[in-house]
């Protein structure tokens, strides 16, 4: 059977590629290795009747012309609010952000009377920068070294866009984009706690310290939301993460793309420089005119394809790109709600996400360990607590608690991650008990989740859950590498839409709908 | 005598700003905080009959400045020595980067033939990449609220020199500015020492270990400043404070007046504009316009009354980093330290002693929490190897930049520290030349806060400012990045402002002093 274009893997991306080509009239086939669809996306009953998002347990900035255009909420999305982030801390205070803006207001003045003014001025300049920053999301990304001038009018219009900002905008700009996270915030605010919970989204699935160069730009992530209008910037979906991709694989659907699990994908068939189609593991082959590839590049280039169908030196700058995954995931079924010392109660702390990140200090120590091999016996610990939302997910009067752990590294000098799964299960409770000490009697079931596992079972390379670090050498137009950042690769009619692409991970779907896009400029030009 | 131009700091950019200001014509004052000349490039005799570079143990000026101030007849002599860096290992051997690249080469394929045959073409290609910052720090930052013809020109020439590395170099530029060093080590290199040796490049000086983003950038501008990509700085003869002779003898040549131990204390600033300065004596010096080769935080800060600044612009100075992480050991000795039973000449440049990458991280992690590692990282070096006439015979000088030793300590002060810090540097050397400590004379240590007191280095730190992204595009401050400063007739040049680090800032301010001089 003939397709217009197949597409490999069916996490978010891969089923976003798929749905935008379908209702452009393409005939879609997607192959999905696993048993269900969603990639890292992904919604699993892990124990009976407790519902996890295994991985990724947020929605972070999916598009709102995604949710729009493939009409997701009538699929079934429905995303709820995640309201604030609370860190408790070991002399026994907390910091509670909440989306309300006056009462997180109050909330910093009871730790510094100047940072809740500096609050209020960082509010407004970071909003300011994440409107420059929109519209970067949803472009193809030039190429330096292109003489092609619509290459280079790209460029123009950034270096206009630049320009055209507020003096104090640019100088704001250029210091998000180049500078560390901690030594950003140094700048506006004194409060040790405060710096350190909101660095910590700068070092997610990087291998890098919140002093490191590099950061601080993600910090923006955060108020992007505020101008998408259409929800807060982090939220849940109603039935976990795997609702999202289930609703985009039912608009897929609705638009005639076809998808198939349990179809992992051994091969790309390329004959004379051009991809004409996929050999599955079981033999089958599917032939189409346009593979698109949401799988990660090591995956695509060194798994999939014959070395010898590739230029050296793309096959070297694959090499290169780096992975290193440095975060795991513990999934908790818990019998009841986890009460923190320092706010006792089922308050509405625990409906937003809390976060182990008590100083800058403690979160450099925990990259430090990992630096050096080892996974942090204090790591960073994002937590959530989606049943109190979204009740569907645990049985009546049970709880899920989704941890998210880092630095948990790749490469361990010692043992392997079967060896320290457990282990690495036990440092995260035991960090989790210095604040919520009746833990570990509530816990009823647990689930780790190493880099290995996710390298294994969701083909993640090293465990990186954007399919590659986020640092700024892998970048726009630099990501995946350097001169093939625009969805295209060196094999005619392959095309990669996956994470390791313009703008990168997370619950975006933008890779996904830039690439398919742009297969559609390119087939109607 | 009444003066056209008063230069604030006798440091090369001071000296390069005065000498040119005097060739242009203006009668020109430099003043000095401090006893002698040279800023960080100075020596001291530690020990009767010692001397020694006191804190920076090389320097470079743009060769264009070397030959307009003719500083050769001046007493300028530049030699490059045998070695551009010795690394001894943990296990007793050395690696040394010969001068010689083929030389080199076949050190390193003792460690590595892989590393061996890479080595050449790694210097080449960052030469090249090197050669595109070179580009820029010759070209002046862009003006985006007015820009003109020049701005659009040195794009366009800055994106032709960019575009004409081709796709290779290209893409390394593009991956590499905003890499840990560590990375871009290990994409060419696999044996240890020589990938310590290198990465060593990126974190001078900075508030960087080598695994931390951004310090690749080190590597390459300073690459790209000292025309090496490894080996940063020139030797001279009779020590590296000859540069700063030969500059004042072309200054006084072209009718520079030097007063030394003539400290500024205030910039007087009347109707947002500047006519004068205040010595610590209390006596008022009065010019038509006022060069700071002083740190920008300083100047601006500390020598000028804040309401004379908008708060907007103060808060941007206030936010220069400068961190401070080198410390400067310095000994007479009286035998050549044994490195590895290395020959002198393989100890004629620089000797960095980490044997691995790991090491200097190791190092930069103490740092981070306000301490300093019992096992720094040092540079060493022994100029006496290759000018006996620092030291007695038989005897000689080491100068050993340690590092980290962050400026902020918690706990404690520098003023309690400093012998520490100078046992540990005394026992890490001597952990890779056996006998060191028995062979000391004397010693003196310059801790991050000496730094700051003595010399005047805000914060300690050694460029002014950390050479982070943010802090090049913008340096001092995005916005005033062509040496003017928002008070009229004030200018600023140095280590802290576009393209201070090998003396073309005092160069530029120059000329521009001398256009709006005439203008006026």
């Amino acid at each position: 059977m003939n397709y217009d274009a197949v597409v490999i893997g069916a996490g978010h991306n891969g089923l976003t590629a798929a749905a935008y080509l379908g209702k452009a009239g393409r005939k879609v086939l997607v192959l999905e290795r696993r048993h269900v669809v969603g990639g890292a996306a992904v919604t699993e009953e892990v124990f009976p009747g407790f519902k996890f998002s295994v991985c990724s347990y947020v929605v972070s900035l999916l598009r709102p012309e995604i949710i729009r255009e493939l009409d997701l909420p009538r699929h079934g999305l429905e995303i709820l609010p995640l309201d604030g982030t609370f860190t408790p801390m070991p002399n026994g205070d907390y910091l509670w952000r909440v989306n309300d803006h006056a009462k997180t207001r109050r909330e910093i003045a009871r730790h510094s009377k100047l940072d809740a003014e500096a609050y209020d001025e960082y509010g407004k300049a970071m909003v300011e920068m994440a409107r420059f920053v929109k519209p970067i999301l949803n472009m193809t990304p030039p190429d330096p070294l292109s003489s092609n001038p619509r290459e280079l009018a790209k460029f123009w219009f950034l270096l206009r866009r630049f320009s055209r900002l507020a003096d104090d905008d640019r100088y704001n700009q250029l210091q998000l984009m180049t500078m560390s996270a901690v030594d950003f915030l140094d700048q506006w605010f004194e409060t040790d706690v405060l710096k350190a919970t909101m660095a910590a989204s700068g070092i997610i699935g990087t291998f890098l310290g919140i002093r490191s160069p590099g950061t601080a730009y993600v910090l923006l992530h955060h108020y992007m939301g505020e101008i998408d209008g259409a929800f807060r910037s982090w939220g849940f979906a109603r039935g976990g993460t795997g609702a999202i991709s289930n609703a985009i694989a039912d608009a897929a659907r609705e638009a005639g793309v076809e998808i198939r699990t349990l179809a992992g994908v051994a091969r790309i068939e390329v004959k004379g420089g051009r991809a004409t189609g996929v050999v599955l593991e079981n033999g089958d082959q599917v032939m189409a005119d346009v593979v698109l590839s949401s799988v990660d590049p090591n995956q695509t280039f060194l798994r999939f394809i014959d070395d010898q169908e590739l230029p050296g030196d793309f096959v070297d700058d694959v090499r290169r790109y780096k992975f290193r995954g440095s975060s795991a995931k513990l999934n908790l079924a818990l019998d009841a709600l986890p009460h923190f010392t320092c706010l006792p109660g089922d308050g509405p702390h625990l409906r937003g996400a809390l976060s182990i990140s008590p100083s800058v200090d403690y979160m450099e120590r925990a990259y430090d360990q990992a630096k050096y091999g080892e996974f942090s016996r204090r790591p960073y610990i994002d937590m959530v607590i989606p049943s109190l939302t979204d009740p569907s997910v645990a049985p009546p009067g049970k709880h899920v608690l989704s941890c998210f752990v880092q630095y948990a590294p790749y490469t361990l000098t010692s043992g392997t991650w079967d060896e320290q799964r457990e282990a690495l299960g036990d440092a995260v409770i035991d960090t989790i008990a210095g604040y919520a000490p009746h833990i570990r009697e509530i816990i009823l079931h647990r689930q780790v989740v190493t880099p290995l596992d996710l390298e294994r079972e969701w083909g993640l390379t090293e465990g990186n859950i954007f399919q590659g670090e986020l640092t700024p050498e892998q970048l726009f137009f630099a990501r995946p590498v350097p001169g093939w950042a625009q969805y295209a690769t060196p094999i005619r009619n392959l095309w990669m839409c996956g994470s390791a692409t313009h703008p990168g991970g997370g619950i975006m779907g933008a890779p996904g709908r830039n690439a398919a896009l742009r297969i559609l400029n390119r087939n109607r030009g | 005598m009444r003066f056209d131009v008063i230069v604030i700091g006798a440091g090369l950019n001071g000296l390069i700003a005065a000498a040119f200001l005097a060739k242009a014509g203006l009668k020109t004052l430099v003043l000095e905080r401090t006893d002698r000349v040279g800023g960080g490039v100075r020596m001291s005799e530690i020990t009767p009959g010692f001397r020694c570079p006191t804190l920076a143990h090389s320097a470079t000026l743009d060769p264009a400045i070397v030959r307009a101030l003719a500083l050769e007849r001046h007493g300028l002599e530049i030699f490059q020595p045998d070695a551009d860096v010795c690394a001894p290992t943990a296990d007793g051997r050395a690696l040394t980067l010969w001068r010689d690249p083929a030389r080199a080469c076949q050190d390193i394929g003792a460690f590595s033939s892989r590393d061996g045959a890479r080595y050449v073409p790694f210097l080449e290609s960052v030469r090249r990449i090197s050669g595109v910052l070179a580009a820029a720090l010759a070209s002046l930052p862009p003006s985006f609220d007015a820009p003109t013809a020049g701005d659009v020109f040195a794009g366009l020439k800055l994106g032709r020199a960019f575009r004409a590395l081709g796709k290779a170099d290209g893409h390394r530029l593009m991956r590499w500015i905003s890499m840990p060093v560590a990375d871009l080590v290990t994409e060419w290199f696999e044996s240890e020492p020589l990938c310590a040796a290198v990465a060593a490049g990126g974190v001078l000086g900075s508030f960087l270990g080598p695994r931390s983003a951004g310090s690749s950038l080190v590597l390459l501008l300073l690459g790209a400043i000292h025309r090496h990509p490894i080996a940063h700085g020139w030797c001279s003869r009779r020590g590296v404070g000859a540069v700063s002779d030969a500059l004042t003898e072309a200054a006084r040549e072209a009718g520079v007046v030097i007063r030394t131990d003539a400290a500024v204390e205030r910039i007087e600033v009347t109707a947002d504009a500047t006519s004068a300065v205040t010595l610590a004596s209390g006596e008022s010096i009065a010019a038509r316009a006022i060069v700071s080769s002083v740190d920008p935080k300083r100047t601006l800060l500390k020598m000028i009354d804040p309401i004379h600044l908008a708060p907007v612009f103060v808060r941007r100075v206030q936010n220069i980093r400068a961190r401070g992480t080198l410390a400067k050991v310095n000994y007479a000795v009286s035998a050549l330290p044994k490195v590895a039973n290395q020959s002198p000449a393989a100890l004629s440049g620089r000797i960095r002693l980490a044997p691995n990458m790991d090491a200097i991280e190791r190092a930069f992690d103490a740092a981070k929490y306000g301490g300093f590692s019992d096992k720094p990282w040092i540079e060493l070096t022994i100029p006496s190897v290759t000018d006996p006439s620092l030291a007695p015979d038989g005897a000689h000088v080491v100068s050993a930049y340690v590092q980290y030793a962050p400026y902020a300590l918690r706990g404690t002060t520098w003023d309690d520290e400093r012998e520490r810090l100078g046992e540990v540097a005394t026992r890490t050397i001597g952990r890779y030349a056996s006998g060191f400590e028995s062979a000391i004379i004397a010693r003196e240590v310059i801790t991050p806060l000496d730094l700051e007191r003595t010399y005047g280095f805000t914060g300690g730190h050694i460029f002014h400012g950390e050479l982070a992204l943010d802090q090049l595009l913008g340096r001092p401050v995005l916005g005033w990045t062509r040496y003017a400063t928002p008070i009229r007739n004030l200018y600023l040049c140095g280590a802290g402002t576009h393209a201070g680090l090998n003396g073309d800032s005092g160069a530029r301010v120059a000329k521009e002093v001398a256009r709006n001089l005439k203008r006026q």
